[in-house]
C-alpha cells in the first residue's frame, strides 16, 4: 500500500481519537492543577487537589474498595466464564442458541437498569424474593443495603451477573481455536478430564484469558452505575467506588469542583495502568513473538 | 470445538437481545408522571418574531407536572416551541449548575425553589422579574399569588421567581388502623412515638413508621425540619454564627435518633418514592414527607390501600412548637444567560400558572395562586391548608445549602449510631463556621 493511501484510511481514526482520546486526556490533565468552575478559565493551584485526594481517608477508602472488589470479582469472572463457556460448549446444536440468548440477556441490558432489576430481589419494597427465601430457610434477616459486607456481597454477585456473559462468550470462542488433534493426543495419553483443562486448553487459550481479565479489570475499576441502585449509603458504610466518590466530590449537589474532579481522575488513570501492566506485557510479549 | 449458530438461531438470539435493549431503553425513558395529553389548555398570547425554542429544565413529579405540562401543551404554537425533557431532581440539580455557568446556556426556564433562591440571586445567575411583573402582572393576574410565597422567591427585595405552588410535609395515615386501635393523629414526637409503639405492639406492623431519610439526600432536609420545630435556624443572621452547638441542635438529633426503633433498618437507604412504595405495600402505617407526594398514596391504580389513607398536618417535636416541617415553594425562574427574549420568556412562565393551570394541579399540588386551594374539597389539600401557616420559615440565605450539603454525612452518622451526638454537633458547628467564612 503506498504511503500516501494509508495516511488517507487511517486518518478518520486518528482525528476521532485525538478529538475524543487525546484532548480530553491533556484537559483532565491540565485541570487536576486549576482550581475549575464551569464555563470560566481555571486558576493555577500547583498540587492542591493532589493533596487534597490524598488527605481524605475517603479517597483511600474508595481506592481500596475499588481494588478489592476488582481483583475478586475478575477472579470469579475468569474462573466462572470459563467453567461456563466449558458447559455451553457441550450443549447441543438445538439448546446451545437458546442458552447463550439467555445467558447474554444480563450483558445487553444497560448497567443503571440491571442493577436496579439485580437491587429488587434483595430489597423487601419489591418483593425481595431473595429475603422471603432466607425468611422460609428460618435465616436471620440480612441487611444487604447498610451492612458492610452483605451490602460488597452483593455490589459482587451484581458485577459477575452483569459480565459474566461476556467473559463466557470470549472464553467460548477461545474454546474454538483449541485444535481438536491436540485434544485428542491428551486423551491417548492418559490425560483426565481437569487435567486436560489445566495443562492443556487453558495454556492454550492464554491469550484469550487475559484478554477478558484486561476487559474485565478495566469496568470493574470503573464500577458506577450500578452502585447508585445497590449501595444507597455507599459512604457511610465504605463501599464508595473510586469513580462514585469523583462524582459525589466534583458533582453532586450541582458541585463545581471539577480540578479536584480531574486529579482523582488521573490518579485513577494510573491505578488501572499499574493494575493493567501484567496483562499488557504480556499481551505486547504475545504480538513481538506472533 | 465450534459453535455452529445456525441462522434461524442467529435471528433468535438478535431478536432476544433487542427486546432486551429495548426494554431497557424504554425504562430508562420514564416520562411525566402525569400525562401531557392531559395537561392544562390554557391561553398563551406570546408572540415571537422568528423561530424560537424555549428548553424548560423542570423535574419530574406530580405535583410539578401539571404547570410544566400546561406551559408546554399551550404555548407550543406558531414560531414558538416549548420543549422539555424527562428528568429527576438530582439531574435538575446538576443540570441548573452547568447551565448558569458559561456565557450561553443549555437552558431557557428553569424550575427553582426557595431553598436555592438565595444562592443563585447572589452569583447573578437570575433575571430579576420586578420589571416584568410590573409590565405583564395584569394581564396574567399576578396579583393574586400568593405574597408570602412571592416573599419565599425573593431575595434582597426582588422577586427571581415566580411561585407556582408550594410544598410542606405533611402526615399520612392508615385511618383503617388508626380506627382499629382506637388511635389519634399525633400532634408531638412524644405522641408519634406512642401511636408507632401501640402500631407495632398489635403485631401487624414490623416498622410502622417510614420517613425518608436516605442517607445521601432527604436526611438532611429531616433534620432541618427538627432543629427548625425547635425554634432553632442553622445559622443566626445577625451574628453570623451556626448555632449547632446549641442545645436544640443536640435534642433535634436526639429526637431523630428516637423515632429509629419504629423504622425498617435501612431507613438510611429510603427517599420519598421508597416511603411511598412502603405504604403502598402496607409495610408502613405513618408516612410524613412532602406534600407533593401525598397524592400517588390516594390513586388507586397505585394501592389498595388507596381509600385507607388519612392526612394530617405533621407533629411538631414539642408541643406548641412549629411542625416538623420544610416549606419548600417551587417557581419558574429566567436564566440570566439565556439568548432568548426575556419577555417571551416571563409570558411562557406566567401562562403556566394562569388560574386554570392552577386548578389543574389540584390535588398534587398546592398551587400558589390565592383561593384556588380552597376551592378543593381533598383531604390532602385540607391538610396542607392546615400545615402551611405552621411549618417553620426558611432560611433565604445563600450558605443555607452549602451547610445542609456538607452536614448531611454527619447527620447519617449520628442515625446510624456512628458518630456521638456531641461529637456531631461539635464537627456541623465548624463545617457551617468554615462555610459562613466564604460569605464575611
Amino acid at each position: 500500500m503506498r504511503r500516501r493511501d494509508y495516511a488517507l484510511l487511517v486518518s478518520p481514526s486518528v482525528l476521532v481519537m485525538f478529538a475524543l482520546l487525546v484532548v480530553p486526556l491533556y484537559r483532565t490533565i491540565e485541570w487536576s492543577f486549576q482550581r475549575v468552575r464551569y464555563g470560566q478559565p481555571g486558576t493555577f493551584v500547583g498540587l492542591d487537589n493532589y493533596r487534597e485526594a490524598f488527605s481524605d481517608p475517603r479517597f483511600l477508602s474508595a481506592v481500596s474498595f475499588t481494588v478489592v472488589i476488582t481483583l475478586t470479582t475478575v477472579t470469579v469472572l475468569v474462573l466462572g466464564g470459563y467453567v461456563l463457556a466449558v458447559l455451553v460448549n457441550r450443549l447441543g446444536r438445538r439448546t446451545r442458541p437458546f442458552v447463550l440468548g439467555l445467558l447474554l440477556v444480563p450483558y445487553v441490558v444497560p448497567g443503571l437498569v440491571g442493577g436496579t432489576m439485580f437491587s429488587w430481589l434483595f430489597n423487601d419494597n419489591f418483593g425481595g424474593i431473595v429475603n422471603q427465601l432466607i425468611r422460609a430457610l428460618g435465616l436471620p434477616q440480612v441487611l444487604w443495603f447498610t451492612e458492610t459486607w452483605a451490602n460488597r456481597g452483593l455490589v459482587g454477585a451484581s458485577v459477575v451477573w452483569f459480565l459474566l456473559p461476556f467473559a463466557m462468550l470470549v472464553m467460548l470462542a477461545g474454546l474454538q481455536g483449541v485444535p481438536t488433534e491436540l485434544l485428542e493426543s491428551a486423551r491417548m495419553d492418559g490425560a483426565g478430564t481437569l487435567r486436560t483443562h489445566w495443562s492443556v486448553i487453558a495454556p492454550s487459550i492464554r491469550g484469550v484469558i487475559g484478554f477478558v481479565a484486561l476487559i474485565c479489570i478495566m469496568d470493574v475499576l470503573r464500577l458506577f452505575d450500578q452502585l447508585i441502585p445497590l449501595s444507597p449509603q455507599a459512604v457511610q458504610i465504605g463501599n464508595e467506588s473510586l469513580v462514585l466518590y469523583i462524582y459525589n466530590q466534583a458533582f453532586l449537589d450541582g458541585g463545581q469542583r471539577l480540578g479536584l474532579g480531574s486529579a482523582m481522575n488521573v490518579l485513577l488513570i494510573v491505578l488501572i495502568v499499574i493494575m493493567l501492566l501484567p496483562f499488557i506485557r504480556d499481551t505486547a510479549r504475545e504480538g513481538r513473538n506472533a | 470445538m465450534r459453535i455452529p449458530l445456525r441462522p434461524r438461531a442467529r435471528v433468535g438470539l438478535a431478536a432476544a437481545s433487542a427486546l432486551v435493549v429495548a426494554a431497557g431503553l424504554t425504562a430508562c425513558g420514564a416520562g411525566s408522571r402525569t400525562g401531557a395529553e392531559t395537561a392544562a389548555q390554557v391561553d398563551c398570547p406570546v408572540e415571537v418574531d422568528s423561530p424560537t425554542t424555549v428548553n424548560v429544565l423542570a423535574y419530574n413529579s406530580s405535583a410539578i407536572d401539571p404547570y410544566t405540562n400546561a406551559m408546554v401543551r399551550s404555548c407550543t404554537e406558531g414560531d414558538l416551541t416549548v420543549a422539555h425533557e424527562p428528568i429527576d431532581f438530582a439531574g435538575q440539580t446538576q443540570r441548573t449548575t452547568a447551565t448558569l455557568a458559561g456565557e450561553e446556556g443549555t437552558y431557557d426556564v428553569l424550575e427553582t425553589y426557595g431553598y436555592i433562591i438565595p444562592q443563585l440571586a447572589a452569583d447573578e445567575s437570575l433575571v430579576p422579574l420586578d420589571d416584568l411583573v410590573d409590565t405583564y402582572g395584569e394581564q396574567y393576574d399576578l396579583g393574586a399569588l400568593n405574597e408570602g410565597m412571592r416573599e419565599a422567591m425573593s431575595y434582597d427585595g426582588s422577586l427571581y421567581a415566580i411561585p407556582m405552588q408550594a410544598q410542606m410535609f405533611l402526615m399520612a395515615y392508615r385511618q383503617d388502623v388508626f380506627d382499629d386501635l382506637g388511635l389519634e393523629p399525633p400532634t408531638t414526637f412524644e405522641e408519634l412515638r406512642q401511636v408507632s409503639q401501640a402500631i407495632q405492639d398489635a403485631g401487624d406492623f414490623e416498622y410502622p413508621l417510614a420517613l425518608p431519610w436516605l442517607a445521601s439526600g432527604d436526611i438532611t432536609t429531616a433534620y432541618d425540619a427538627a432543629l427548625g420545630s425547635l425554634g432553632v435556624d442553622y445559622v443566626d443572621p445577625e451574628t453570623m454564627t451556626p448555632n449547632f452547638d446549641t442545645p436544640e441542635a443536640a435534642q433535634a438529633l436526639e429526637e431523630m435518633q428516637s423515632l429509629v426503633p419504629f423504622m425498617d433498618p435501612q431507613v438510611t437507604t429510603f427517599d420519598q418514592p421508597a416511603v411511598q412504595q412502603q405504604m403502598y405495600n402496607g409495610d408502613a402505617a405513618i408516612a410524613i414527607m412532602f406534600s407533593g407526594r401525598m397524592s400517588d398514596l390516594a390513586d388507586e391504580d397505585n394501592t389498595q390501600y388507596a381509600a385507607d389513607f388519612g392526612f394530617a398536618p405533621p407533629p411538631s417535636v414539642e408541643a406548641d412548637g412549629p411542625q416538623f416541617s420544610a416549606l419548600s415553594v417551587d417557581g419558574w425562574s429566567i436564566p440570566a444567560n439565556s439568548a432568548v427574549d426575556d419577555d417571551v420568556l416571563f409570558q411562557v412562565i406566567a401562562t403556566s400558572v394562569s388560574e386554570d393551570a392552577s386548578e389543574a394541579s389540584l390535588p398534587a399540588a398546592y398551587p400558589a395562586r390565592d383561593g384556588v386551594a380552597d376551592s378543593s374539597d381533598s383531604p390532602i389539600i385540607e391538610a396542607a391548608s392546615e400545615a402551611i401557616d405552621n411549618a417553620p420559615p426558611a432560611e433565604p440565605f445563600p450558605w443555607t445549602a452549602p451547610i445542609s450539603n456538607e452536614t448531611r454525612p454527619v447527620i447519617a452518622e449520628v442515625v446510624l449510631g456512628q458518630t456521638s451526638v456531641e461529637d456531631a454537633t461539635a464537627r456541623m458547628q465548624q463545617i457551617a463556621t468554615d462555610v459562613l467564612a466564604q460569605y464575611s
